[in-house]
C-alpha cells in the first residue's frame, strides 16, 4: 500500500475518524538494563497535536523513533493509521523531523528538500516550492546548507520532513534552538497542519510549549504519567504551573494532593 | 527496488562531489601525481648504469683477461667500466667513496681450474644493491669461455613470453598500480561520506522515508562507481598516453603521461577496476558502522589497505609468499584484482581466458558479500 503522495489534506486515516492515528500497546524498549519505553499505551484520534513532554532522557526519542519504526520494540505494539510499525510502505504517509537538523551541509537547500522529497515519491516543482515558501526559504534555493544560519536549516530540516504531505507527524524537540519569533511561526504552521487533518506528536523539554498542544502526554521514565488537555491536567493537580503539575504527577514534590498521587499511578 | 529512489541517491551523491573540491583533488589528482612519481623514480633507475671497478690479482696475463672482461662489460648495456688494474684496497675506497658501485675482483688464486670471481658492493643495502647486479651477471656470464685462448666471447640473449625483455619495472606496476588507487580511494571516500550520514543524522532521516536499504547502497554504488569510472578513464590515460612537449624557453623538454606499453583491452581491464571497486564502496558502508569519526575510518587504511598492498602480488608473487600467508593472500579483493589486470594488460588476454574469468567471477562474489553486509548494517539501529 505504497502512498506516493500525501493523502493529508484529504482529511484523516481512511480507517474512518474514530480510528487512533498513532497507537501503542504495551509497548517496550530495553536497552540492556534500562527500560527506554517501559509499557506505553495510547491511542491518539487525528486530527490533533499532541505534546510529547518530559526531562531529557524520559524516553520520548525512543517511543518516537519506535512509532516512525525506526528502532524495534522489545515487546508489544507501536501502530501509525493503522499499521504495525515498522513498515516501510507506511513511511510515505509519515513525516519525521529528527532532533538533529539531519541535512546534507554541502548540498543547496533546493537540493536537499528535492533529495528527500524524491524518496517520498514527491517530484512536483511546485509542491516543493510551495513547502520553502512555508519556511520562508524559498529566497535562498540554490545557498548550501552550510551557510545558512541555524534557525534556516532548522526550517530546511522541517521543510525536509513536511514537504511530502504527510498524514502523521513526528517532531522531535523541533523548537531547541529556535529564537521566540520564528517558534510562533513553527507553532501556527503546525496548527494549520492539524487543522488540515494532521496529526502532529512534538516532543519538547519546554513546558511554556505546552500550552500550544491540544493534548499532552507527561513522560517519565519510560511511562505516561498523565495524558490531557493542558487546562484539564492544570486542573486535576490544582495549579497554575505546568512545571508543577508535571513534578505533581511524577510525585516528586512534597504536598502532593490525594488527587495526583492517584492519578499518577495511572 | 524503484528505480526513481535509487536515481535521487545516486543524483544526491554527485551533487556532494561537485561541492567537495578537496574529495575531488583526491580523487584525481592524487593518483595522478602518485603515478608520476612513481614513473620518475622507476625510469630513473633502470637507466642509471652500474659502475664497475675491476681488480685483478691473479697470476694469469693482466691484458689478456682485463680485455676480456671490459669488452664483455662494455658490450652490456647498463654497464660502464670506471677502473681496472688497481688492488682490492683500492676498490674498497672506492666503493665507499661511491665513486663505483660494484667492484669484480679476480682473486690471486683465479685460473682455468678454480674461475671463481668476486663480486662486491658497498653492504649497506644489499637488496637495492643487487638491483645493479642483473646486468653485471649477463656480462659475467659471458666470460665462461675465459680459458679458451683467443675463442670470442659468447653472448647471452634474454627473452620473455610476454612483453618484451627491456619492459621495466613501470610497465608491469604500472596497470596495477590503477587498480589499488581506484580501490583505495573508493573505499575511504565510500566510509567518510557514510559516516557523515551516520554523525549528520541524514542517516535517520533517510531510514524514515520509503528508501530500501537495497536502495540506498545501489545508490552509493552507482554513485561512486561513477566517479571510480572517470578516476580510472583519466589516471589509464595517465599512464598509457604519453604527450612530450618540447623544451621552449626556459622550460626543459617534458612528456605527461608514462607511454607504458601495453597489448591488453582496457575496456576489460576497466571492468575489473568497476567490480573491485563495488566491493570497495560496500566494504566503506560496512566498516563506518565501526567508526565514530573521520580519522578513526583512517585508522582503517593498515588494517584493509596497507595488508592488500603488501599480499596482492604487488610487489611479490603470491606463490612467493610464506606457506601461512597464502590462504590469507588469496581472499584479499585486490590479489584478484592484480591477477586479472596483469592478465590483460600484459599477457593481453580477453575474456575468453579462464584466469580472467575466475578472476572477475572471484571479484564479484566478494562485491555481492559486501553489499550484503553493508546493506544488512544499515539496519543496525542508529543512535
Amino acid at each position: 500500500m505504497a502512498v506516493t503522495s500525501g493523502p493529508a489534506a484529504s482529511g484523516p486515516a481512511a480507517s474512518g475518524p474514530a480510528a487512533p492515528a498513532v497507537e501503542a500497546v504495551a509497548l517496550r524498549k530495553d536497552f540492556g538494563s534500562i527500560h527506554a519505553v517501559d509499557g506505553i499505551d495510547m491511542a491518539l484520534p487525528p486530527g490533533r497535536i499532541y505534546g510529547l513532554l518530559g526531562p531529557n532522557g524520559s524516553g520520548k526519542t525512543t517511543l518516537i523513533r519506535l512509532l516512525v519504526g525506526l528502532a524495534s520494540a522489545t515487546s508489544g505494539k507501536a501502530r501509525v493509521l493503522g499499521v504495525d510499525m515498522p513498515s516501510r510502505p507506511n513511511l510515505a504517509r509519515i513525516g519525521y523531523m529528527t532532533q538533529a537538523d539531519g541535512i546534507y551541509p554541502e548540498l543547496s537547500v533546493w537540493e536537499n528538500l528535492s533529495f528527500f522529497a524524491a524518496l517520498y515519491g514527491q517530484t512536483d516543482r511546485a509542491v516543493l516550492l510551495r513547502s520553502l515558501e512555508l519556511v520562508e526559504l524559498d529566497g535562498r534555493l540554490g545557498t548550501p546548507a552550510q551557510n545558512l544560519s541555524g534557525g534556516m536549516r532548522r526550517r530546511l530540516s522541517m521543510a525536509c520532513a513536511l514537504a511530502h504531505h504527510p498524514a502523521v507527524i513526528f517532531l522531535d524537540e523541533p523548537t531547541v534552538g529556535v529564537d521566540p519569533a520564528l517558534r510562533v511561526q513553527f507553532w501556527n504552521h503546525f496548527h494549520r497542519l492539524a487543522a488540515d487533518g494532521g496529526t502532529l506528536l512534538v516532543s519538547s523539554h519546554v513546558m511554556d510549549e505546552a500550552d500550544r498542544c491540544d493534548e499532552l502526554l507527561f513522560i517519565r521514565d519510560g511511562h505516561v504519567l498523565a495524558q490531557g488537555a493542558p487546562a484539564e491536567l492544570r486542573k486535576r493537580a490544582g495549579t497554575d504551573n505546568l512545571e508543577t503539575a508535571f513534578l505533581q504527577f511524577a510525585g516528586e514534590t512534597a504536598a502532593v494532593p490525594e488527587t495526583t498521587s492517584a492519578e499518577a499511578t495511572r | 527496488m524503484n528505480p526513481r529512489r535509487v536515481a535521487a541517491v545516486f543524483r544526491r551523491i554527485v551533487a556532494q562531489f561537485r561541492r567537495d573540491p578537496r574529495s575531488l583533488a583526491l580523487l584525481f589528482v592524487a593518483p595522478l601525481a602518485i603515478i608520476a612519481l612513481l614513473g620518475w623514480v622507476l625510469s630513473s633507475q633502470t637507466s642509471g648504469s652500474v659502475r664497475v671497478a675491476i681488480v685483478n690479482e691473479s697470476s694469469n696475463p693482466v691484458g689478456l683477461i682485463a680485455s676480456k672482461l671490459q669488452s664483455a662489460l662494455s658490450q652490456q648495456t647498463g654497464v660502464a667500466v670506471q677502473e681496472w688494474t688497481i688492488d682490492e684496497a683500492t676498490a674498497r675506497q672506492m666503493l665507499k667513496d661511491q665513486t663505483v658501485d660494484v667492484a669484480v675482483i679476480l682473486p690471486p688464486d683465479f685460473s682455468v681450474d678454480n674461475p671463481k670471481i668476486e663480486v662486491l658492493t658497498l653492504g649497506l643495502n644489499p637488496a637495492g644493491e643487487s638491483s645493479a647486479l642483473p646486468a653485471l651477471q649477463k656480462a659475467l656470464l659471458g666470460l665462461e669461455a675465459l680459458g679458451n685462448g683467443d675463442s670470442p666471447v659468447p653472448t647471452i640473449e634474454r627473452a620473455t613470453v610476454y612483453g618484451s625483455p627491456d619492459a621495466t619495472q613501470l610497465d608491469s606496476l604500472a596497470p596495477v598500480v590503477v587498480g589499488f588507487f581506484a580501490y583505495f580511494f573508493v573505499f575511504i571516500l565510500t566510509g567518510i561520506s557514510f559516516l557523515r550520514e551516520r554523525i549528520g543524522g541524514t542517516l535517520e532521516r533517510l531510514l524514515a522515508t520509503p528508501v530500501s536499504r537495497a536502495e540506498i547502497v545501489l545508490g552509493y554504488s552507482l554513485g561512486f562507481g561513477f566517479f571510480a569510472t572517470l578516476q580510472v578513464a583519466i589516471v589509464m590515460a595517465f599512464v598509457l598516453g604519453r604527450l612530450d612537449i618540447p623544451a621552449l624557453g626556459p622550460v626543459p623538454a617534458f612528456a605527461i603521461g608514462l607511454g607504458v606499453r601495453t597489448i591488453g583491452n582496457p575496456l576489460i581491464a576497466y571492468l575489473l577496476v568497476l567490480v573491485l571497486g563495488l566491493g570497495a564502496v560496500s566494504l566503506g558502508i560496512f566498516l563506518s558502522t565501526f567508526a565514530r569519526t573521520e580519522l578513526q575510518i583512517l585508522q582503517f587504511i593498515p588494517i584493509v589497505i596497507v595488508p592488500q598492498g603488501l599480499l596482492g602480488g604487488f610487489f611479490w608473487p603470491i606463490e612467493r609468499l610464506p606457506d601461512l600467508l597464502q590462504p590469507v593472500a588469496r581472499i584479499l579483493p585486490v590479489t584478484y584484482a592484480i591477477d586479472g589486470l596483469r592478465q590483460v594488460m600484459i599477457a593481453g588476454a580477453d575474456l575468453s581466458s579462464g584466469q580472467v574469468l575466475l578472476d572477475l567471477s572471484v571479484l564479484a562474489g566478494i562485491a555481492a558479500f559486501f553489499i550484503a553486509l553493508a546493506a544488512a548494517t544499515i539496519r543496525r539501529e542508529v543512535a
